[in-house]
């Protein structure tokens, strides 16, 4: 196969799981992120302490562990899950919990007299929340958050390891069945190069669009 | 469902492989932090030519996952008649993919030094390479030691994607072990709690270097 | 007299082993402005704050409108601290203007003037945009409706701030040293808009400030704070040109050699 050929092979075969397992793991990452963010701003101590320990183990340990628990370990303990959700739950999880250390210091960051001008307008802790501190948050939280889109878009290469069908996998297959290597691993190097830069500079775009004249 | 006694029949050979995991992390954060500064400095060159062409394979390299990397240094070099290693190709893909993100970190610590320290510099006469080494790298360099040290944690927990281009470190123990008992519970689980209990402390007591840090600049 | 509309009774307050407020007794009447003055760390912020529940009080209780602020009668007539409800009700009575502005970056100068009357309220969205347009427009800022407030000078900035907490339609309304943080050159415009508030409404004001001539304009009385106390309280005229206190004395006198000093 000529390498344009390989190119298509690969994306016709690849491409659309890697980029559900990316939307899935990083919808998932998101609600868990400012989930957890938020429950680290608790009052309650003990709601602290479970997001400490969910945020502690899923950063200290590595993805591909975790990849491979969820998907060889947890159905002995009879839950069984295809491929492609063991992988939304292993991404989606390991990313929410430094998701969730982004959305807690971008709250964090907005003024205080931003909750305060919030009180003095009578506003509800939830619609103080919605209204004034997440959204400013968000803007601050952009940056971070792009990063780690592009890290989770890169980190779904792994789900090949546990035989989901994605890009990296089919460029395994197509390996061993045509022996071209030099040019299917540069055509996947390529592939994802041509995702992943453009998604950096659309995340940077947005930046701009969503601070300009604001802040 | 979870066997004590099989635990800890697994646990040493799980524990011993930890060395090639941790001598992994070393040798590849060892070169993380040679060729990031090689990065950085070669994108910093007043060449035009060297200063693009060294910011494309960066932004190339952080723009692609480390595991297909491992795999095109592992299964393409050959093809050019460089066979390496297991462990050779898994630190050059380690070390060469986070170079990429300390050269970042290196330039933050750079731009971090004022334009006073470049003319006072200039103003005592020194040459390029004693500016660099006695002025202007002792000052970027503390700021961002909180940030590099975080790099050698998150280096340390990607490790275990040396298996996957056969490197038997503890994952892959883990999983041999896992394969020839049919019991995956208790091997993948030691793997876990083995990087919880190496990587929480560390990242702990970088906490402690980054309060000390920001208090200090 | 009418019954006031705020009144301290007591109110003590600490952070941790300071105090800040001892044992202050105080009334606003309806409609009634009154300044604070007093040397900076005397607590007169605090005193405020307290007021708009921005931070906690100690001992004593606060009535607005006869209500209790801090606290709720149980059955029994006994005061147990305030619900979350409770606490909200009582506070939508007081309004606040700050040193600082605290305008809302992400909204437009319309929307930070809508946004409590539609979200808190839950008023119309289109009658709240047409009062939040005419407070907008009486502080001389409907040209600017749909910047964002970091494109306005501090001045504008704060006239926004003020149209924000009237449209609220507050019966007090705190100002705390709302023009220093502003250049001089802006203070003028702020203090004409805080001036017509205070002759054209029946919003009581209760105003911190080191504007010592404006303070003598626009109050009916002025208070004059000292280590968390009230020392000397009345009309203006006594406080300022017939002080009794030699705290008082003393802080007109270095705050009249300070304000003379050439420009
Ligand atoms: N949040 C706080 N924590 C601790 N001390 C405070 C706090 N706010 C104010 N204080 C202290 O309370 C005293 C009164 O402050 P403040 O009410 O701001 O006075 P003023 O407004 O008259 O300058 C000062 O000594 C100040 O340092
Ligand atoms: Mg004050």
């Amino acid at each position: 196969m000529s390498f344009w050929e390989l190119i298509v092979s690969l994306l016709g075969q690849g491409l659309v799981i890697t980029l559900l397992t990316t939307v899935l793991a990083a919808i998932l990452a998101l609600v868990l992120g400012f989930i957890g963010g938020l429950m680290r701003l608790s009052k309650n101590k003990f709601i602290r302490f479970i997001v400490a320990i969910y945020v502690e183990v899923f950063r200290g340990t590595s993805l591909l562990v975790q990849l491979f628990w969820i998907y060889f370990v947890l159905p002995m303990f009879g839950l069984r899950m295809s491929a492609l959700t063991a992988a939304v739950l292993a991404i989606g999880l390991n990313y929410g919990a430094y998701t969730s250390e982004v959305v807690r210091s971008g709250i964090q960051s907005v003024d205080e007299g931003q909750t305060e001008a919030s009180i003095a307008l009578n506003f509800t802790r939830v619609q103080r929340m919605r209204r004034i501190i997440i959204p400013q948050a968000f803007i601050m939280m952009l940056p971070n958050l792009g990063n780690q889109l592009i890290e989770l878009f890169k980190s779904t290469s792994l789900v090949a390891l546990i035989t989901l069908t994605d890009l990296t996998y089919q460029a395994n297959v197509l390996n061993a069945t045509t022996l071209q290597t030099t040019q299917i691993f540069t055509a996947l190097l390529v592939i994802y190069f041509v995702i992943a830069w453009p998604m950096t500079k659309g995340m940077k775009m947005l930046e701009r669009k969503m601070t300009e004249g604001r802040m | 469902m979870w066997d004590w006694n099989y635990a800890f029949e697994v646990l040493p050979d799980i524990a011993s492989a930890l060395w090639v995991t941790i001598s992994a992390t070393l040798v590849g954060f060892v070169l993380a932090l040679v060729v990031g500064l090689i990065w950085t400095l070669l994108i910093r060159s007043n060449n035009k030519i060297i200063s693009n062409v060294a910011d494309g394979i960066v932004k190339f390299i952080r723009n692609t996952p480390l595991l297909v990397q491992l795999y095109f240094i592992f299964y393409v070099f050959p093809q050019f008649g460089l066979s390496l290693e297991p462990f050779t190709a898994g630190v050059i893909g380690l070390g060469l993919h986070y170079s990429t993100y300390l050269s970042e970190v290196y330039r933050s610590g750079i731009e971090s030094v004022g334009p006073g320290q470049w003319e006072v510099a200039t103003a005592l006469n020194f040459d390029t390479r004693k500016t660099w080494t006695r002025i202007i790298l002792p000052q970027a360099i503390p700021p961002v030691l909180p940030v590099i040290g975080n790099y050698f944690i998150t280096m340390f927990k990607e490790t275990p994607l040396l298996s996957a281009i056969t490197l038997v470190e503890i994952l892959q123990t883990a999983q041999n072990i896992g394969a020839s008992t049919f019991r995956y519970t208790e091997p993948l689980t030691i793997v876990g709690v083995l990087f919880l209990l190496l990587s929480y402390p560390a990242s702990v007591a970088l906490r402690q270097l980054e309060i000390r840090v920001t208090e200090r600049y | 007299m009418s019954e006031p509309i705020v009144r301290y009774n007591n109110v003590t307050k600490y952070f941790d082993d300071l105090q800040v407020l001892d044992g202050i007794d105080f009334e606003i009447q309806p409609g009634e402005k009154v300044a604070l003055i007093g040397p900076s760390g005397s607590g007169k912020t605090t005193f405020a704050r307290l007021l708009m529940t921005l931070e906690e009080i100690t001992d004593g209780t606060i009535e607005v409108e006869g209500d209790y602020l801090w606290h709720e009668q149980d059955d029994n007539g006994d005061l147990k601290p305030a619900s979350t409800d409770h606490l909200r009700k009582v506070r939508s009575n007081i309004g606040m203007v700050f040193q600082h502005f605290h305008l809302f970056p992400h909204m437009t100068v319309l929307e930070n003037v809508m946004e409590a009357p539609v979200t808190v309220q839950g008023r119309d969205k289109k009658e709240a945009k047409k009062s939040a347009e005419d407070m907008l427009d009486k502080v001389g800022l409907l040209d600017k409706a749909d910047t964002y407030p970091a494109q306005l000078s501090g001045g504008q900035k704060q006239r926004v701030a003020i149209a924000r907490a009237l449209v609220m339609d507050p019966k007090v309304l705190i100002f705390d040293e709302p023009t220093s943080a502003l250049d001089p050159e802006l203070v003028g415009e702020v203090l004409d808009v805080i001036k017509d508030i205070a002759d054209q409404g029946d919003t009581s004001i209760l105003l911190i400030t080191h504007e010592m001539d404006f303070a003598k304009e626009v109050a009916d009385r002025i208070a004059f704070f000292d280590g968390g106390k009230i020392i000397e309280d009345g009309p203006p005229s006594e406080i300022l040109y017939n002080p009794q206190a030699p705290r008082l004395k003393e802080f007109l006198e270095r705050f009249m050699n300070t304000q003379s000093s050439p420009e």
